[in-house]
Protein backbone atom coordinates (compact mmCIF):
# COMPACT_ATOMS: atom_id res chain seq x y z
CA UNK A 1 0.00 0.00 0.00
CA UNK A 2 2.57 2.74 1.03
CA UNK A 3 4.56 1.45 -2.51
CA UNK A 4 1.50 2.79 -3.89
CA UNK A 5 1.59 5.81 -2.84
CA UNK A 6 4.99 6.12 -3.29
CA UNK A 7 5.18 5.13 -6.92
CA UNK A 8 1.93 7.85 -7.43
CA UNK A 9 4.08 10.44 -5.55
CA UNK A 10 6.44 9.96 -7.72
CA UNK A 11 4.51 9.94 -10.83
CA UNK A 12 3.46 13.18 -10.07
CA UNK A 13 5.65 15.23 -9.93
CA UNK A 14 8.29 13.72 -12.58
CA UNK A 15 7.40 16.68 -14.67
CA UNK A 16 8.01 19.27 -11.79
CA UNK A 17 11.72 17.91 -11.51
CA UNK A 18 12.22 17.65 -14.98
CA UNK A 19 11.59 20.96 -15.69
CA UNK A 20 13.70 21.88 -12.06
CA UNK A 21 16.54 20.08 -13.80
CA UNK A 22 16.25 21.74 -17.13
CA UNK A 23 15.96 25.19 -15.45
CA UNK A 24 19.43 24.48 -13.91
CA UNK A 25 21.26 23.85 -17.55
CA UNK A 26 19.62 22.14 -20.79
CA UNK A 27 20.37 18.60 -20.86
CA UNK A 28 19.64 15.58 -23.06
CA UNK A 29 16.87 12.78 -22.05
CA UNK A 30 19.34 10.09 -21.18
CA UNK A 31 20.89 12.60 -18.71
CA UNK A 32 17.54 13.41 -17.57
CA UNK A 33 16.44 9.49 -17.04
CA UNK A 34 18.96 8.73 -15.15
CA UNK A 35 19.34 11.71 -12.97
CA UNK A 36 15.73 10.80 -11.99
CA UNK A 37 16.04 7.29 -11.70
CA UNK A 38 19.06 7.76 -9.45
CA UNK A 39 17.73 10.18 -7.51
CA UNK A 40 13.50 9.15 -7.21
CA UNK A 41 14.04 5.61 -8.08
CA UNK A 42 11.66 6.39 -12.05
CA UNK A 43 11.47 4.22 -14.76
CA UNK A 44 14.10 5.40 -17.72
CA UNK A 45 11.45 4.38 -20.29
CA UNK A 46 8.89 6.94 -18.66
CA UNK A 47 10.85 10.17 -20.02
CA UNK A 48 10.03 9.70 -23.66
CA UNK A 49 6.49 10.16 -23.59
CA UNK A 50 6.98 12.85 -20.74
CA UNK A 51 9.24 14.80 -22.87
CA UNK A 52 7.30 14.60 -26.47
CA UNK A 53 4.43 15.56 -23.91
CA UNK A 54 6.03 19.27 -22.61
CA UNK A 55 7.31 19.66 -26.55
CA UNK A 56 4.02 19.37 -27.86
CA UNK A 57 2.93 21.45 -24.78
CA UNK A 58 5.67 24.40 -25.56
CA UNK A 59 7.51 24.19 -22.35
CA UNK A 60 10.63 22.63 -23.46
CA UNK A 61 11.92 22.83 -26.89
CA UNK A 62 15.26 20.80 -28.75
CA UNK A 63 18.28 21.47 -30.56
CA UNK A 64 21.26 19.43 -31.61
CA UNK A 65 24.85 19.44 -30.48
CA UNK A 66 27.77 17.55 -32.49
CA UNK A 67 28.88 14.91 -30.54
CA UNK A 68 32.32 13.47 -31.17
CA UNK A 69 31.14 9.59 -31.11
CA UNK A 70 27.86 8.87 -32.76
CA UNK A 71 25.14 11.28 -34.10
CA UNK A 72 24.54 14.94 -32.77
CA UNK A 73 23.03 14.79 -29.66
CA UNK A 74 19.16 16.10 -28.91
CA UNK A 75 19.36 18.69 -26.29
CA UNK A 76 16.34 19.91 -24.48
CA UNK A 77 15.56 23.45 -22.72
CA UNK A 78 13.00 25.61 -20.94
CA UNK A 79 11.20 28.26 -23.58
CA UNK A 80 9.47 31.02 -21.41
CA UNK A 81 6.35 28.59 -20.94
CA UNK A 82 7.81 26.41 -19.32
CA UNK A 83 9.95 28.98 -17.20
CA UNK A 84 6.77 30.18 -16.23
CA UNK A 85 5.11 26.58 -15.60
CA UNK A 86 8.16 25.74 -13.27
CA UNK A 87 8.03 28.54 -11.21
CA UNK A 88 3.95 28.16 -10.91
CA UNK A 89 4.45 24.48 -10.33
CA UNK A 90 6.92 24.53 -8.00
CA UNK A 91 4.96 27.15 -5.88
CA UNK A 92 1.74 24.79 -5.83
CA UNK A 93 4.26 21.83 -4.59
CA UNK A 94 5.42 24.00 -1.68
CA UNK A 95 2.69 24.98 -0.47
CA UNK A 96 1.08 21.81 -0.98
CA UNK A 97 4.04 20.11 0.96
CA UNK A 98 3.70 22.63 3.79
CA UNK A 99 0.02 22.29 4.30
CA UNK A 100 0.77 18.60 4.69
CA UNK A 101 3.79 18.87 6.83
CA UNK A 102 1.60 20.85 9.39
CA UNK A 103 -0.85 18.36 8.85
CA UNK A 104 1.73 15.29 10.13
CA UNK A 105 3.17 17.67 12.74
CA UNK A 106 -0.01 18.32 14.24
CA UNK A 107 -0.86 14.25 14.02
CA UNK A 108 2.10 13.48 15.70
CA UNK B 1 16.49 -8.56 -24.66
CA UNK B 2 18.56 -7.10 -27.08
CA UNK B 3 18.74 -3.76 -28.46
CA UNK B 4 17.70 -5.02 -31.67
CA UNK B 5 14.68 -7.22 -30.53
CA UNK B 6 13.68 -4.04 -28.24
CA UNK B 7 13.72 -2.00 -31.29
CA UNK B 8 12.24 -4.42 -33.59
CA UNK B 9 9.04 -4.54 -30.94
CA UNK B 10 8.93 -0.71 -30.40
CA UNK B 11 8.51 -0.30 -34.29
CA UNK B 12 5.76 -2.65 -34.55
CA UNK B 13 4.01 -1.08 -31.56
CA UNK B 14 4.05 1.86 -33.34
CA UNK B 15 2.87 1.00 -36.88
CA UNK B 16 0.45 3.42 -38.35
CA UNK B 17 1.51 6.39 -36.37
CA UNK B 18 2.97 9.54 -38.91
CA UNK B 19 6.59 8.22 -40.09
CA UNK B 20 8.23 11.79 -38.72
CA UNK B 21 6.61 10.48 -35.46
CA UNK B 22 8.12 6.72 -35.78
CA UNK B 23 11.05 8.19 -37.04
CA UNK B 24 11.73 10.74 -33.94
CA UNK B 25 11.03 8.27 -31.39
CA UNK B 26 12.51 5.25 -32.48
CA UNK B 27 15.60 7.77 -32.62
CA UNK B 28 15.53 8.58 -29.52
CA UNK B 29 15.54 4.74 -27.92
CA UNK B 30 18.13 4.53 -30.12
CA UNK B 31 19.85 7.29 -28.55
CA UNK B 32 19.33 6.10 -24.90
CA UNK B 33 20.79 2.64 -26.08
CA UNK B 34 24.22 4.70 -27.11
CA UNK B 35 24.23 6.49 -24.33
CA UNK B 36 23.57 3.73 -22.09
CA UNK B 37 26.20 1.00 -23.62
CA UNK B 38 29.13 4.28 -24.18
CA UNK B 39 28.27 4.48 -20.20
CA UNK B 40 29.60 1.02 -19.74
CA UNK B 41 26.49 -1.25 -18.95
CA UNK B 42 25.07 -4.27 -21.56
CA UNK B 43 22.55 -3.83 -23.76
CA UNK B 44 20.19 -6.23 -21.79
CA UNK B 45 20.45 -3.58 -18.78
CA UNK B 46 19.59 -0.98 -20.58
CA UNK B 47 16.34 -2.62 -22.07
CA UNK B 48 15.40 -4.30 -18.94
CA UNK B 49 15.61 -0.17 -17.38
CA UNK B 50 13.20 1.28 -20.27
CA UNK B 51 10.88 -1.52 -19.74
CA UNK B 52 8.17 -3.39 -21.98
CA UNK B 53 8.65 -2.11 -25.65
CA UNK B 54 5.11 -2.48 -26.40
CA UNK B 55 3.79 -0.46 -23.37
CA UNK B 56 6.35 2.59 -24.44
CA UNK B 57 4.91 1.83 -27.62
CA UNK B 58 1.18 2.77 -26.86
CA UNK B 59 1.79 5.43 -24.04
CA UNK B 60 3.27 7.02 -27.39
CA UNK B 61 0.42 6.08 -29.14
CA UNK B 62 -1.82 7.73 -27.08
CA UNK B 63 -0.11 11.01 -26.54
CA UNK B 64 -0.38 11.27 -30.28
CA UNK B 65 -3.99 10.62 -30.18
CA UNK B 66 -4.82 12.91 -28.00
CA UNK B 67 -2.18 16.03 -28.89
CA UNK B 68 -4.46 15.23 -32.41
CA UNK B 69 -7.79 16.03 -30.64
CA UNK B 70 -6.29 18.75 -29.03
CA UNK B 71 -4.99 20.26 -32.24
CA UNK B 72 -8.54 19.72 -34.45
CA UNK B 73 -11.85 19.28 -32.83
CA UNK B 74 -13.23 16.77 -35.17
CA UNK B 75 -15.36 13.42 -34.91
CA UNK B 76 -12.05 11.43 -36.56
CA UNK B 77 -9.74 12.67 -34.16
CA UNK B 78 -11.97 12.40 -31.50
CA UNK B 79 -12.49 8.65 -32.44
CA UNK B 80 -8.48 8.09 -32.73
CA UNK B 81 -8.28 9.74 -29.41
CA UNK B 82 -10.46 7.66 -27.74
CA UNK B 83 -9.16 4.20 -29.35
CA UNK B 84 -5.49 5.19 -28.34
CA UNK B 85 -6.64 5.62 -24.53
CA UNK B 86 -8.82 2.69 -25.05
CA UNK B 87 -5.80 0.93 -26.30
CA UNK B 88 -3.77 1.59 -22.72
CA UNK B 89 -6.13 -0.21 -21.01
CA UNK B 90 -6.67 2.82 -19.05
CA UNK B 91 -10.60 2.50 -19.83
CA UNK B 92 -12.44 -0.18 -19.66
CA UNK B 93 -14.27 -0.63 -23.24
CA UNK B 94 -17.16 -2.85 -22.30
CA UNK B 95 -18.37 -1.03 -19.31
CA UNK B 96 -17.69 2.10 -21.11
CA UNK B 97 -19.50 1.09 -24.39
CA UNK B 98 -23.24 1.10 -23.74
CA UNK B 99 -22.70 4.16 -21.65
CA UNK B 100 -21.31 5.83 -24.27
CA UNK B 101 -23.63 4.55 -27.20
CA UNK B 102 -26.08 6.25 -25.02
CA UNK B 103 -25.07 9.36 -24.77
CA UNK B 104 -23.59 9.42 -28.48
CA UNK B 105 -26.79 8.63 -29.37
CA UNK B 106 -28.46 11.60 -27.69
CA UNK B 107 -25.71 13.88 -29.36
CA UNK B 108 -26.33 12.55 -32.54
CA UNK B 109 -30.34 12.45 -32.25
CA UNK B 110 -29.62 16.29 -30.71
CA UNK B 111 -27.79 17.15 -34.23
CA UNK B 112 -30.38 15.93 -36.61
CA UNK B 113 -32.90 17.54 -34.59
CA UNK B 114 -31.16 20.55 -34.71
CA UNK B 115 -30.87 19.79 -38.55
CA UNK B 116 -34.63 19.45 -38.93
CA UNK B 117 -35.83 22.56 -37.08
CA UNK B 118 -33.13 24.87 -39.20
CA UNK B 119 -34.38 23.41 -42.42
CA UNK B 120 -38.51 23.98 -40.95
CA UNK B 121 -37.20 27.17 -40.00
CA UNK B 122 -36.01 28.07 -43.12
CA UNK B 123 -38.82 26.66 -44.84
CA UNK B 124 -41.24 29.01 -43.07
CA UNK B 125 -39.08 31.97 -43.21
CA UNK B 126 -39.26 31.54 -47.24
CA UNK B 127 -42.70 30.65 -47.57
CA UNK B 128 -44.75 31.94 -44.47
CA UNK B 129 -45.12 35.36 -45.92
CA UNK B 130 -46.69 34.23 -49.17
CA UNK B 131 -48.84 31.71 -47.51
CA UNK B 132 -51.32 33.94 -45.93
CA UNK B 133 -51.18 32.52 -42.20
CA UNK B 134 -52.79 34.05 -39.63
CA UNK B 135 -50.52 37.16 -38.06
CA UNK B 136 -49.15 38.65 -41.29
CA UNK B 137 -45.86 38.43 -43.20
CA UNK B 138 -43.95 39.97 -40.77
CA UNK B 139 -44.97 37.59 -38.09
CA UNK B 140 -44.26 34.60 -40.12
CA UNK B 141 -41.02 35.64 -41.12
CA UNK B 142 -39.98 36.41 -37.61
CA UNK B 143 -41.12 32.86 -36.80
CA UNK B 144 -38.82 31.54 -39.22
CA UNK B 145 -35.90 33.27 -38.46
CA UNK B 146 -36.79 32.46 -34.98
CA UNK B 147 -36.33 28.82 -35.34
CA UNK B 148 -33.34 28.65 -37.32
CA UNK B 149 -30.92 30.45 -34.44
CA UNK B 150 -32.88 27.82 -31.94
CA UNK B 151 -31.44 25.38 -33.96
CA UNK B 152 -28.00 26.79 -34.35
CA UNK B 153 -28.16 27.40 -30.31
CA UNK B 154 -29.42 23.91 -29.97
CA UNK B 155 -26.27 22.37 -32.51
CA UNK B 156 -23.75 24.49 -30.42
CA UNK B 157 -24.63 23.86 -27.18
CA UNK B 158 -24.32 19.81 -28.59
CA UNK B 159 -21.33 20.61 -30.20
CA UNK B 160 -19.91 22.00 -26.87
CA UNK B 161 -21.21 18.85 -24.83
CA UNK B 162 -19.32 16.75 -27.53
CA UNK B 163 -16.40 18.14 -27.02
CA UNK B 164 -16.60 18.40 -22.68
CA UNK B 165 -17.65 14.44 -23.39
CA UNK B 166 -14.44 13.56 -25.30
CA UNK B 167 -11.85 15.87 -23.34
CA UNK B 168 -13.47 14.17 -20.02
CA UNK B 169 -12.63 11.37 -21.47
CA UNK B 170 -9.30 11.58 -22.08
CA UNK B 171 -8.89 13.27 -18.53
CA UNK B 172 -10.00 10.46 -16.66
CA UNK B 173 -7.67 8.11 -19.27
CA UNK B 174 -5.11 10.20 -18.55
CA UNK B 175 -5.00 10.31 -15.04
CA UNK B 176 -6.38 6.86 -14.84
CA UNK B 177 -3.12 5.56 -16.64
CA UNK B 178 -0.90 7.86 -15.16
CA UNK B 179 -1.83 7.05 -11.31
CA UNK B 180 -3.34 3.68 -10.88
CA UNK B 181 -1.51 1.73 -13.93
CA UNK B 182 2.14 2.30 -12.69
CA UNK B 183 1.03 1.74 -9.10
CA UNK B 184 -0.61 -1.63 -10.42
CA UNK B 185 2.05 -2.77 -12.58
CA UNK B 186 5.16 -3.62 -11.33
CA UNK B 187 8.01 -0.96 -11.31
CA UNK B 188 10.64 -1.82 -14.12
Amino acid sequence: MTEAIEIQLKKGVLALCVLALLSRADSYAYEIASQLAKDIDMGEGTIYPLMRRMQSDGLVETYLVESQSGPPRKYYRLTDAGRDSFAAQKAEWAAFTAAVEHILGAAA
Amino acid sequence: MTRAEFLTRLKRGLAGMPASAITDIVADYEAHFADGLAAGRTEADVAAALGEPERLAREQRAEQGVKRWEEAKNPSAAAGAIFAIVGLGAIDILFLLPLLMGVLGTLFACFMAAIGIFVAGGAVTAVGPFAGQPGGPAVAFLLGIGLMAAATALAAVTTLLSIWLVNGLVWFGRLHYRLLKPAIETQV
